[in-house]
């Protein structure tokens, strides 16, 4: 792996959550590489530190000690709106709840990012209306989220997380809330966009059964990387 | 911009008192501009019409308060520089003095004016019966008031006993041949109107005057007064010494008193109503941005920066101040309208005796200009937006992990 397709790496990356006196521990010295176009999932069981990584990554919350490159930047110089523009820009994210916007149809939330990015209405919406069509859900573009299935509205999430084809998607146990065909489905879908359009993603799990359709697996165990394996 | 509107439908209840608690300032406002200006109207035109026109040109001296003005001998040349003046409409030549008024066994101390009938003098317009004074030098018109108290009809004789420093006493035997209703009782009761040369009659004067009255082309109502200041500045600058020029305000500073203080005040009472429709605003904006917590810590999440987000807030805001801001504004001018349309406002007993006081009718004609109806909306607009300030800052900085995680 040469060092222009490092897309992310932490060093020694920590985080502590602090309650009262109460101190916790999430994530110990986590030192991890990510690369373009990679198709890689967290592992481990609740509790491990997945969603935290994943945050941290995101730029969603700061960590506690160590550093994340992004691109080569290291983020713990970056000012709150300045992780908001990274985000913007470079990060797209899929969260376990969906969290579709309830107000906005279908395309609307396909395309918010590229709202909030300033592209103008005609642009966003023949873009968001291409990445639902790629992923089979253009029938619905007129509709609000509350009329889709829970696997439906994930991959709305999926197209408004890869509209603006940032440089990684990062998602939250994007399966946790779905049955097993729609989990693999899911999980397809998101690969197929990696293979063909070069889009890299980074997923936390704790089911076992997708792990055989990734090409890399990063085990956490305790707030620890215990392997990482390429099945 | 469809998302504000959608998110403001989702609570339309709320929605729709929030949109009545900005409409009512709004629409109450609208109305007070109405009322305020129909009665600094009606307070003006009583002022200017019947007692002191738009300006006068005295002639200077130290008088007791009430006492009689100082005669002017040769008013010709200071009619003259009026007439001169850019944007003099026209003026009246006036001649008063204090006098008795006598018929029969009845007598009460009255103003005597004289004035001179080739210049329309306004009491005309409120001659009831009879006419108004044609410069024949014989002939009185007086109020309703005065002439109840001495008995006198059309055609009854009148006698007149002036009293001037400058000229001692006169005797005049005036014909009423016109009778007017002012709406003022004082003065219905205190004024009477005689043709200049029955006046100079009196003082022993041929040729004399008292004040030069003026009036001011375009002035509709006190909103006009700068184009009086106009034109008294320029006559002050051109005036010989021994004379001054006093505008209506100097004429009747109680009159101005209470146009000064009457707008500030009510605008301070609709201000209540604006202050309370913007805390409104707030509750609203605050309940829905709390209730958005989660929804907007995905918005932030995924990278809208704090303008972007503060900007979602104020649209909402600015959505419901617009729209209310537009209905209180037309509503209130339609009702100012219908209002007009029906011939005015009629007021109630004890206002109205305040309303004659002034000499004023008791009727309110009211009246509103769109910057005033824009303005109204545009206050509201800005105190809506200022209400939006809180909620949208503490939307702009919510953290997005703890927003996302945050349950109702």
């Amino acid at each position: 792996m040469s060092n222009s397709d490092q897309l992310i790496r932490t060093e020694r990356l920590e985080k502590t959550y602090r309650t009262d006196s109460v101190e916790t521990p999430a994530l110990r010295g986590v030192s991890l590489d990510v690369s373009s176009q990679e198709f890689a999932a967290v592992a481990g069981p609740s509790g491990s530190g997945k969603s935290t990584l994943l945050h941290l990554l995101g730029g969603l919350d700061r960590p506690t000690s160590g550093e994340i490159f992004l691109e080569g930047v290291p983020m713990s110089g970056l000012s709150r709106d300045e992780l908001a523009r990274l985000r913007l820009e470079r990060i797209g994210f899929v969260f376990q709840d969906y969290n579709l916007i309830p107000v906005l149809t279908v395309i609307e939330n396909a395309a918010f990012v590229l709202e909030l990015r300033g592209v103008d209405r005609r642009a966003r919406t023949q873009r968001a209306g291409d990445v639902l069509a790629e992923l089979g859900i253009e029938k619905y573009a007129s509709q609000f989220p509350n009329r889709l299935s829970g696997g439906e509205q994930q991959r709305v999430a999926i197209a408004r997380a890869v509209v603006a084809q940032p440089a990684i998607v990062l998602a939250d146990e994007p399966t946790a809330n779905l049955d097993t065909e729609a989990s693999l489905g899911l999980i397809d879908l998101m690969r197929r966009l990696n293979e063909h359009k070069g889009a890299t993603f980074l997923f936390a799990t704790h089911d076992s059964r997708l792990l055989d359709r990734v090409r890399r697996v990063i085990t956490l165990v305790d707030g620890r990387i215990t392997g990482q394996t390429t099945p | 911009m469809k998302a504000a509107v959608r998110h403001l439908l989702r609570n339309r209840r709320r929605s729709l008192l929030t949109l009545a608690a900005v409409i009512v300032p709004v629409y109450i406002l609208v109305l007070m501009y109405g009322m305020v200006s129909g009665e600094m109207r009606g307070l003006f035109d009583g002022t200017v019409k019947l007692r002191t026109g738009h300006f006068q040109v005295r002639a200077v001296a130290d008088r007791p308060e009430g006492g009689a003005l100082p005669l002017i001998s040769t008013p010709q040349p200071l009619i003259d520089l009026v007439d001169s003046l850019p944007g003099i409409e026209r003026h009246v030549v006036r001649l008063d003095l204090p006098a008795l008024a006598a018929e029969a066994d009845h007598s009460q101390g009255v103003l005597v004016q004289g004035v001179s009938t080739d210049q329309k003098d306004p009491i005309a317009d409120l001659v009831t019966s009879g006419r108004f004074l044609d410069g024949d030098g014989r002939s009185a018109v007086v109020g309703e008031g005065l002439a109840r108290l001495l008995g006198l009809s059309i055609g009854d004789r009148l006698i007149l006993l002036g009293s001037h420093p400058d000229a001692g006493l006169g005797v005049a035997n005036p014909t009423v041949v016109g009778i007017f209703s002012a709406p003022d009782d004082t003065l219905s009761r205190s004024v009477v109107d005689v043709d200049l040369p029955l006046a100079q009659q009196l003082v022993r004067q041929p040729g004399a005057a008292t004040a030069i009255v003026g009036y001011v082309k375009g002035v509709d109502g006190p909103w006009d007064a700068w184009k009086i200041e106009r034109a008294v500045t320029t006559l002050r600058s051109e005036l010989p010494t021994g004379y001054e020029v006093l505008d209506w305000r100097e004429l009747s500073p109680d009159i101005d008193l209470y146009m000064r203080i009457a707008r500030p005040i009510m605008t301070l009472f609709t201000g209540i109503f604006f202050v309370l429709g913007g805390l409104v605003v707030l509750n609203t904006l605050y309940l829905s941005v709390m209730e958005r917590t989660r929804e907007l810590g995905i918005i932030i999440a995924l990278g809208a920066s704090r303008r972007q987000v503060m900007r979602m807030v104020f649209t909402e805001a600015g959505l419901i101040a617009v729209a209310g801001g537009a209905i209180g504004a037309l509503a209130g001018a339609a009702l100012v309208f219908v209002i007009g349309a029906i011939g005015g406002l009629r007021l109630p007993g004890a206002y109205s005796g305040f309303m004659k006081a002034f000499g004023m009718q008791p009727i309110l004609h009211l009246r509103v200009t769109v910057p005033e109806i824009a303005l109204s909306a545009a206050v509201m607009v800005a105190v809506a937006l200022l209400a939006a300030w809180y909620p949208a800052r503490r939307a702009a900085r919510l953290e997005p992990l703890e927003a996302i995680h945050y349950v109702q």
